[in-house]
C-alpha cells in the first residue's frame, strides 16, 4: 500500500493507492478485529445496528420502535459483531429522511486522543440539517461530472454553526468540491476547498467548516482519508469532530441520509491517515420558521406535476387550497364518526377522546362580542384598503399632473381643483403647470386628516 | 450567435427549489436587515433559469462598530451589489462554481424586502448596474413578511428598456418625461416566476410528510399514542395561511403608507421650492430684459450702438430642475402597497366571514 502526497504545481492533491487485490472489496465490509489482525489494510467501521443485544447495554435509553428499525435498515453491513463492542459503542436506528429523525440511541462519541487534555467532552452529538443544505447536495449530485471519473459520488464541504458546548451542529449550507476517484486513487482539490471556504465564510462570518458530505452510503478507505483531512487540525475542524454526511442518491431507491463522526483508529502509524472509525450520529432535518415552511410548500406543490414545476400562486389561490384540504379532513372525520353512530365502523376510544379534547378547545364566546370584534376588524381592513387606494389615486394623479403635457395639463387641472383651473386660465403655459402642481399639493392637504384617522 | 440570443427577450423566470430555499433562508435569518446576493443560471429561449445563488458579504464594511445600526446595515446590504469588492467576490465565486458544473453566468441579483417596500433608488441603481452590462438580468425580490404569513412571495423584475434609456441619460425633468411619455408604471417589468425541482429533489419531496392518504389506518389504542405520534403536517398544501392575524399587517401597511406620503410631500415641497426659485429668477430676467429694452430704445433714439439683449444668460442662472425619479419611484411604491392591501383584503375578509359564520351559525 502506497500513500503519496503529491504536490502538483497547480493544486495539491491527495492520493492514495491501494494494491490490487483482485475482486476483494473492503469498501463496504465491516471488518472485524480478527480480520484486521492478519490483514491490516483498512480499518473502517461503519456500524449500524438493529439488534436488541446492543440496546440492552443501556436500558435507560429509549428503545427503538420496531417498525422504524426494520423499514429503514438498508445498510451495507448489518451483521452484528459481538466481539467488538468495546471499540464501537453506539447503536442506532438509521434515521429515515423524514422531517424529524426517528428515535436514535446514542451512547457516546469517540474521544479524539489529542483532545483529551483540551476537552473531555464526550456528550452526544446531534446534527441538524437545514433543507437548503440537502437541496444543495442533491443539486450537486445531479450536476456531477461523469467524464473523467469512475466514481458516481460527489463530495463537498458542510458549512454551518456549532452550539457553544459543541453537542449540536447545524448544517446551513454546503459547497461542492471537485474530486476524481477511481479504483486506486482519489484526488480532492484541496486548493479549491480552501478558497471556496474562505469565500463562503466571508459572506457568512458566523459559520464555520463542519465536515463534508458525499452522495453514496459507501464508506471506504477513501472516505477515511478525506474524513481525516477534514478532521485534521490545520485543514479541518479540529478540535471539534468532523461531520460526515452521506446521502444516497441512487435513482431507484429512497433518498436517505446518515451522519457520522469519526475517531482515529489504525493498526499502525503508517496507516493512520487512511483509516478511521466512523460512528453514526443522529440527525434531524429542520424546517425552522414559517417563511421556510411557505417556501417548502411552494416547492412541494411542484411535487406531483409532470414537468416538476409550479407557478407561485397568489394568496387567494393558496387559501382556497388550504380550505379545501381542511374541509376534506373534517369531512373525513365526520364520515368516520357517522359510521360509528350507524354501527358500521369499529369505535375507537382513543380517537374519540382525542376528538373530544379538540372540540373542547372551541372558545365559548358571547355572540355580541364576536359580532363587535368582527365588525371592528372588518372595518379596519376595509378602511386601510380604501385609504391605500385613495392615496394611490392621489399620488398617481399628482404624478400625471406633474408630467402632463401642458395643454393636457390644463384640462386635467380643471377637473382637479379650482386652484389648478384658475392657474391654468390665467397664466398660459407656465401657469398651467404650476396650477397642476397646486392641484397635487391640494390633494396632499386633503389627505392629511385621513392619515391621522388611520 | 449573440444576435440570435438577443432576439428572444425574457418572458418568464424559472427558479430552482435550491435557490428558493437559499434566498428565503438568507432573508429570514437577516430579517429585518435586508439581505442581498447574487444569482446564477442561464437563459434558454426566453426562459431565464436561475439555478444557484450565493450571499454577498456585508461584513468588511460594517466592521467598524459604529455602523452596527440596523438602518446602516440595511443600507450597506442594499449597496452591496454595486460595491467593487463584491463585484470581485461575485466573479471569484462564479469562477469557482464553474468548476463544479454550476451554470456560471450571472443573471442578476436578489434582495429581501418587507411588505413590498423594495421600490427605491438603491434597487433601481442595482438593477441598472446589472442590466447595463447584460440585458438578461433580473432582480428577484423575496418578501420576508409576506412569506411568513403563509404563502411564498418571490417576484422577478427588470427595468424596462425605456427606463434604462432615460436612466442612462440621467435626466428626469418634466420636459424629458413629457417627451418620453415615461410614467411610473413603465419603470419595472415583472416576470412570472415558476418553481422548478430536479428529479432527485422530487424523489426527496415524496419522502417528506404527505397529505393524509385515503386508505384506512390502524386505529390507535390509547390517547397517549396519538399524542406521541402527532401526524405530521404535509408541506403542501399547508394550512399555515389559515392564520387570522390582521392587525400586524394593517399596522405595518399604514406605517409604510405614511412613509410614502412623507416622501411624496418632500418631493412636492422640493418641486415647489424649485418653482418659486424659477419664478423669481424669471421675474428678475424679464425685469432685466425690460430694462435693457428700454435702454436700447433710448439708444436707438440717441443713435447709439445697441446693447446685446441676450446677456441675461450670463448674468442669471436658472435653478436646476429636481429629478422626478424619486417621485416616480414613490408612486410605484404606493401602487405596490395598495395592490398588496387589496390582495390581503380579499384574503382576510373571506377568512373573517368564515370565522363569523362558524361561531355564530344563526347568521347563516
Amino acid at each position: 500500500m502506497v500513500l503519496s502526497l503529491s504536490l502538483a504545481p497547480a493544486r495539491h492533491l491527495i492520493r492514495i493507492s491501494k494494491p490490487q487485490r483482485g475482486n476483494q472489496s473492503f469498501a463496504t465490509v465491516l471488518i472485524s478485529v480478527a480480520y484486521l489482525a492478519h490483514n491490516p489494510i483498512t480499518a473502517i467501521f461503519a456500524w449500524q445496528d438493529k439488534d436488541k443485544e446492543q440496546t440492552a447495554l443501556v436500558p435507560a435509553s429509549p428503545s427503538p420502535s420496531p417498525s422504524t428499525s426494520t423499514s429503514t435498515s438498508t445498510s451495507t453491513s448489518t451483521q452484528p459483531q459481538p466481539h467488538i463492542p468495546a471499540i464501537i459503542p453506539p447503536t442506532g436506528i438509521l434515521p429515515s429522511m423524514a422531517v424529524e429523525s426517528e428515535k436514535f440511541l446514542h451512547l457516546s462519541r469517540p474521544i479524539v486522543p489529542a483532545a483529551i487534555n483540551l476537552q473531555g467532552n464526550i456528550a452526544p452529538l446531534t446534527v441538524n440539517i437545514q433543507p437548503q443544505a440537502i437541496f444543495s447536495i442533491l443539486d450537486h449530485a445531479v450536476r456531477r461530472d461523469i467524464r473523467d471519473t469512475q466514481s458516481t459520488r460527489v463530495i463537498g464541504a458542510l458549512v454551518g454553526t456549532r452550539s457553544e458546548d459543541g453537542t449540536e451542529v447545524e448544517v446551513r449550507s454546503c459547497f461542492a468540491i471537485p474530486h476524481t476517484e477511481n479504483e486506486d486513487q482519489v484526488e480532492v482539490d484541496v486548493d479549491y476547498q480552501k478558497n471556496m471556504l474562505a469565500l463562503t465564510l466571508r459572506a457568512s462570518p458566523r459559520e464555520s467548516l463542519l465536515g463534508w458530505y458525499t452522495t453514496s452510503h459507501e464508506l471506504n478507505s477513501f472516505s477515511a482519508l478525506i474524513q481525516n483531512f477534514f478532521a485534521a487540525p490545520d485543514t479541518g475542524t479540529f478540535p471539534h469532530p468532523a461531520v460526515h454526511l452521506t446521502i444516497s442518491t441512487d435513482p431507484t431507491a429512497e433518498i436517505e441520509a446518515r451522519a457520522y463522526i469519526s475517531a482515529p483508529v489504525a493498526v499502525n502509524a503508517e496507516r493512520a491517515s487512511e483509516s478511521c472509525l466512523f460512528i453514526q450520529v443522529p440527525h434531524r432535518l429542520l424546517h425552522g420558521d414559517s417563511a421556510e415552511r411557505s417556501a417548502l410548500e411552494a416547492i412541494a406543490s411542484a411535487r406531483d406535476t409532470e414537468e416538476r414545476a409550479a407557478p407561485i400562486v397568489s394568496d387567494v389561490e393558496a387559501l382556497t387550497r388550504s380550505l379545501e384540504l381542511t374541509a376534506g379532513l373534517i369531512d373525513r372525520v365526520f364520515e368516520w364518526v357517522n359510521g360509528i353512530l350507524d354501527e358500521e365502523e369499529e369505535p375507537n376510544q382513543a380517537l374519540g377522546q382525542y376528538l373530544m379534547n379538540a372540540l373542547s378547545l372551541a372558545p365559548k364566546v358571547d355572540p355580541a362580542q364576536i359580532e363587535q370584534n368582527f365588525n371592528n376588524h372588518i372595518q379596519d381592513v376595509l378602511m386601510v384598503s380604501y385609504l391605500a387606494n385613495t392615496i394611490r389615486t392621489q399620488i398617481d394623479l399628482s404624478q400625471r399632473l406633474a408630467t402632463a403635457n401642458l395643454a393636457a395639463g390644463e384640462k386635467e387641472g380643471e377637473g382637479k381643483t379650482g386652484e389648478g383651473e384658475k392657474g391654468g386660465d390665467q397664466r398660459g403655459q407656465r401657469g398651467g403647470k404650476r396650477g397642476g402642481r397646486g392641484g397635487g399639493r391640494g390633494g396632499g392637504h386633503q389627505r392629511e386628516p385621513r392619515e391621522s384617522a388611520e | 450567435m449573440a444576435d440570435v440570443i438577443k432576439d428572444v427577450p425574457i418572458t418568464s423566470v424559472v427558479v430552482e427549489a435550491l435557490v428558493v430555499m437559499k434566498i428565503v433562508k438568507h432573508g429570514s435569518s437577516n430579517f429585518p436587515t435586508i439581505a442581498t446576493g447574487s444569482i446564477v443560471g442561464m437563459d434558454r429561449n426566453g426562459v431565464l433559469e436561475i439555478t444557484n445563488s450565493f450571499h454577498f458579504p456585508t461584513v468588511e464594511t460594517s466592521a467598524d462598530s459604529s455602523s452596527s445600526h440596523q438602518n446602516d446595515a440595511s443600507a450597506l446590504a442594499v449597496a452591496a451589489p454595486r460595491q467593487k469588492a463584491n463585484i470581485a467576490y461575485q466573479n471569484e465565486m462564479i469562477r469557482h462554481l464553474k468548476e463544479v458544473n454550476v451554470d456560471a453566468n450571472n443573471v442578476g441579483w436578489y434582495t429581501s424586502a418587507t411588505m413590498g417596500n423594495f421600490v427605491n433608488l438603491g434597487f433601481i441603481e442595482n438593477q441598472y448596474h446589472y442590466q447595463k452590462d447584460n440585458e438578461k438580468t433580473v432582480a428577484v425580490v423575496h418578501d420576508v413578511s409576506r412569506t411568513s404569513q403563509g404563502s411564498l412571495s418571490l417576484r422577478a423584475f427588470k427595468l424596462t428598456p425605456a427606463f434604462m434609456a432615460a436612466y442612462k441619460e440621467g435626466k428626469f425633468t418634466t420636459e424629458s418625461l413629457q417627451k418620453s411619455k415615461l410614467t411610473f408604471r413603465d419603470i419595472l417589468q415583472e416576470f412570472p416566476v415558476t418553481v422548478h425541482n430536479t428529479h432527485l429533489l422530487t424523489t426527496f419531496l415524496h419522502q417528506l410528510p404527505q397529505a393524509p392518504q385515503p386508505d384506512t389506518l390502524e386505529p390507535p389504542t390509547s390517547i397517549s399514542e396519538l399524542k406521541d405520534d402527532p401526524s405530521r403536517q404535509p408541506l403542501y398544501p399547508s394550512v399555515d395561511n389559515l392564520d387570522l392575524s390582521i392587525d400586524p399587517f394593517l399596522e405595518k401597511t399604514c406605517d409604510l403608507l405614511l412613509d410614502s406620503i412623507d416622501a411624496h410631500y418632500n418631493e412636492v415641497n422640493n418641486y415647489q421650492f424649485y418653482q418659486r426659485q424659477l419664478g423669481r429668477e424669471q421675474a428678475k430676467i424679464s425685469q432685466w430684459q425690460a430694462k435693457r429694452k428700454a435702454e436700447n430704445a433710448q439708444r436707438t433714439l440717441a443713435k447709439q450702438q445697441l446693447l446685446p439683449e441676450d446677456e441675461w444668460q450670463r448674468l442669471f442662472k436658472l435653478p436646476q430642475e429636481p429629478s422626478r425619479l424619486e417621485g416616480m419611484l414613490n408612486a410605484k411604491q404606493v401602487e405596490q402597497y395598495s395592490k398588496q392591501v387589496d390582495g390581503f383584503t380579499a384574503n382576510i375578509s373571506a377568512k373573517m366571514f368564515a370565522v363569523r359564520e362558524n361561531l355564530l351559525p344563526k347568521h347563516a
